[in-house]
Parts: structure tokens; sequence; C-alpha cells
């Protein structure tokens, strides 16, 4: 058990590096994810046909692609075709464009699920389209779309690992594990702490979640 | 946009057997989907049915094994398998691996794909089929009890192809995310689509003619978009052929998929 625990202590900056270098790429990737994906989801629900084709065409071009793909494709793609794109660059924009596929779907669902009496009602109080969107459909539509964010978080913080994994090769935490791996040849050690601090992320995010809806709920 | 669009930089795709040559690294990408969607499917619904189960014991510790493979990520556990699964049992996969699958699949090193991939998704599906399971309302399984059915004929008569009905838009929208995760095992360097594109990009080119990579890597993108597309129009058409056949509208299961892949008919 020590021997387990030796690893860690004795390899702390690269564990330590890699689980920051992770969060920030997390962290990067969401924001992307979440601006790009309302945007794409306005589109989807727009009022022009070609519109909600174009935001149509986004989600199922990202939505099908593998992230392996586009990640190679945005850094040494790019880069064979005269584009100089940094490390950090592809690496957060694949995966938080990839990512805005699947936000973009969701919320799209949340806005469908508020029901059409409600628009009706308010726009017959002689609230106008823009604050029956701002004030009535968006609130609702946000709260009812917490869960399946969360579960799209998970699954990107997951995702992440490939980033480091590929061409890229970010020193992220599953890199800087497979390092001390080659490094120490302790190879059961160094992938159950890359696993627990992926566990880590991904049990702080589901308690945010969690919290953030019981915030928000709503009872009905 | 004009180096994306120059002709010059297609002409690859015509030359030599460059097209087939991507076309056959993606079959090799399809068929790791498809054996490995066969075995988490049979292992994902044994894993469901001890999830249930009334003893409190098997169904925690399958609980506990189902979220630990669904949480950790997938190219850990193929980048794990892939330096520590034994020797013996990479042996034991090459000699049992039926002869009719192209050489690629009979290495060892697709044993550890193969299984990395069968544990991540069985432990998804497990879970996609105790939703569908336990969406039924509870007086079936019971009308079915006073009936005098057993357990075994009320799971396979009534409780499973209802339930197992529920779970086909997510079971598709799973096996598109498991066609793409099959090119997360070209880092392990199995001989699929993504490696054959790098092929193509690098100096033993065929044919005269270098591909650059952006526009490979475009044409592989392209496949697996028409692919999943496909797979999510079959799920559509399922949903709609079972809407009309039953005269009911089934409440399909979703969201315990590792990602959405399949888009709710709204």
């Amino acid at each position: 058990m020590s021997a387990l625990f030796d690893v860690l202590t004795e390899n702390i900056d690269e564990f330590g590096g890699g689980l920051w270098v992770t969060l920030r790429l997390v962290g990067g990737a969401f924001v992307i994810a979440i601006v790009v994906g309302t945007f794409v989801a306005a589109l989807r629900i727009a009022p022009s046909a070609w519109l909600r084709r174009l935001g149509g065409i986004y989600v199922e071009t990202f939505r099908n692609i593998p992230l392996l793909v586009l990640l190679t494709l945005s850094y040494a793609g790019l880069r064979r075709a005269g584009v100089e794109i940094g490390t950090w660059t592809a690496g957060i924009a694949s995966l938080g464009l990839y990512t805005a596929a699947y936000v973009a779907e969701v919320l799209r669902s949340g806005v469908f699920a508020v029901s059409k009496g409600q628009i009706e009602a308010s726009l017959s109080l002689g609230f106008s389209y823009a604050q029956t969107l701002r004030r009535i459909v968006l609130p609702q539509a946000f709260r009812t779309v917490i869960p399946p964010l969360g579960s799209i978080t998970i699954a990107m913080i997951k995702n992440s690992a490939i980033v480091g994994a590929s061409i890229i090769a970010l020193g992220d935490l599953l890199k800087n594990a497979r390092i001390v791996q080659s490094d120490t040849f302790k190879t059961e050690e160094s992938f159950i702490w890359a696993a627990a601090g992926y566990l880590l992320l991904t049990v702080a995010a589901t308690i945010a979640f969690r919290f953030l809806e019981r915030r928000l709920a709503i009872s009905r | 946009m004009g180096y994306l669009v120059d002709p010059d930089n297609w002409e690859w795709l015509i030359t030599a057997r460059n097209a087939r040559f991507i076309l056959e690294g993606f079959l090799v990408n399809v068929q790791i989907a498809l054996i490995a969607m066969v075995f988490s499917l049979i292992l994902g619904l044994g894993l469901a049915l001890l999830r249930l189960s009334r003893a409190r014991a098997v169904s925690t510790a399958t609980g506990l094994w189902i979220d630990l493979w669904r949480n950790l990520p997938l190219i850990l556990v193929i980048l794990y398998l892939a330096i520590a699964l034994p020797e013996p049992w990479r042996d034991a996969y090459e000699s049992a691996a039926p002869g009719f699958l192209p050489d690629v699949l009979q290495t060892g090193r697709v044993f550890a794909a193969l299984l990395a991939l069968v544990l991540y998704n069985s432990a998804v599906l497990a879970e996609i089929m105790r939703a569908g399971i336990q969406s039924l309302d509870r007086g079936q399984g019971e009308a079915a009890a006073a009936l005098g059915m057993s357990y075994a004929q009320r799971m396979r008569l009534v409780i499973l192809p209802q339930g197992l009905r529920r779970m086909v838009p997510a079971t598709i929208s799973q096996l598109i995310t498991l066609n793409k995760d099959t090119t997360l095992v070209s880092i392990i360097g199995i001989q699929e689509v993504m490696r054959h594109g790098r092929i193509l990009t690098g100096n033993n080119f065929f044919g005269g003619v270098q591909a650059p990579l952006l526009q490979v890597l475009i044409f592989i993108g392209a496949l697996f978009i028409v692919v999943n597309l496909l797979l999510s129009r079959l799920s559509r058409r399922l949903e709609i052929r079972e809407r009309e056949r039953t005269g009911t509208t089934p409440e399909p299961v979703s969201g315990v998929e590792d990602q959405l892949a399949v888009a709710r008919v709204d």
C-alpha cells in the first residue's frame, strides 16, 4: 500500500501539473462549449429556415466526427496547410467545439420543453417576443437542462484525456501519468493515480451540478 | 479556403488505390465497433440483470463495477490494457480469433482495445437497459407474477420485450459514440483509418502524389459523418415504425448514454 502512495509523493509534480493542465483544458473548453452551444441553439430555433439548417449542419458535423479527427485536423492538419496554431488553442478549440454540438442539442430540447401555453399566455399578457424569451422561456429552459449539461460536462472531462494522447500531446494528467509509468515502470500505480484524478474531477462536477439543480429547482 | 478546394490537393483521392486504402482502414473501425457492440450488449444485459437483483450485495457490487468503468476515460483504459494485459491473454486471443477476421484484428494488441471498449460500453449499456426496464410500470411485473409466471418467464416474455424496445434509440446513440471511439485504437498502433491516413501523408505514399493531411482528415471525418447519420436515421425509422405498429408512443429512455448522439423527435 505504501508503494502506491510513494509513487504519488515522489512524482507529485507530474501528477499535480497534469491535473492542473487538465483542469485548464476542461475550463477553457467548457466556456467555448457553452458560448458556441448557446449560439448554435439560437440558430436551431431561429425563425428563418436557412439559419435553422445552418445550426443543424453544425450539430450533425461536430457530433458525428471523432474527437481524435478534430484534434489531429486542427493541429497537424492546419499546420501542414500553413496555419500556425498552438497546442493549447487546438486542444481547447477542438474539445470545446465538439462539446458545443451536444450543448446546443440539449438547450434546444430545453426550450421545447417549455409548454406552448406559457408562451401564448405571456404574449397575450402583452410581453414582447424578446421579453417572453428572456423572462419566461429561457429561465425555465435553463433549469430543465441542468442535469443533461452535467452529463455533457462529465463526458467532456473524460474526453479531455484524448487531447494529451493525441498528436497535440499537451502534458495533461494522463500524458504525465504515462511519463511517470515509463520512467518508473510502476504501471498499476501510475494509472491508478491518473484514474483517481479523473474521478476526482468528475465527482466534483457531479456535486456542483447537483447543487445547481437543487438551488434552481422549481417546485411543480 | 483556396488551399482547401484546390483540385491539386484532392488529386491524391483519385490516384492509385488511395481512396480504397482509406476505406479499408475505415472497415477495420466498423468491424471493431460491431464486435465490441455485440459483446457489450451481451455483457451489458447480464450486468443490468445483476444490478436489478434483489440480493442487496449483488446489486451494490454490480453498481460499483458499472460506475467504475463508466466514469474512467476510455483512452486511459485502452492505454493501460495495451501495456498491462498479460502475455498469455494475448496469445489466447490470437489462437482463438476466428480466421475469417482480417489479419489486423487477429493480433493480441487488438484484444486490449476490444477488452477496453467492451468494459466501457457494457457498463454504459447496462445503465441504459436498467433505465429501460425500470421505466416500465411496476404493475407489468406484478401482473405477470400474479399469472403464475416464474422470474425467468416474466423477464423473457413481459419485461424485456417492452423494456429493451425503449432502449433502442439510446443504444444506437451509444453505437455512434462507440463508432467514433474506435479511432482511439490508432493510439496503441492498430492499423485502422487514422493510421492509414497518416501513411498516405507520410513519405512512403503511393502513386506519386503525397496527400495533404488536412484533406485526408476531412475525407475520414466525412466517412464517419455519413455512417453515423445513417445510424441515427435508422433509429428514427425504428421509432416511427414502432409507433405505427403498436399505435402507442413508446417512451424511449435517454440521458444515460455516454453522450446523446441521436436527436429526440420533439
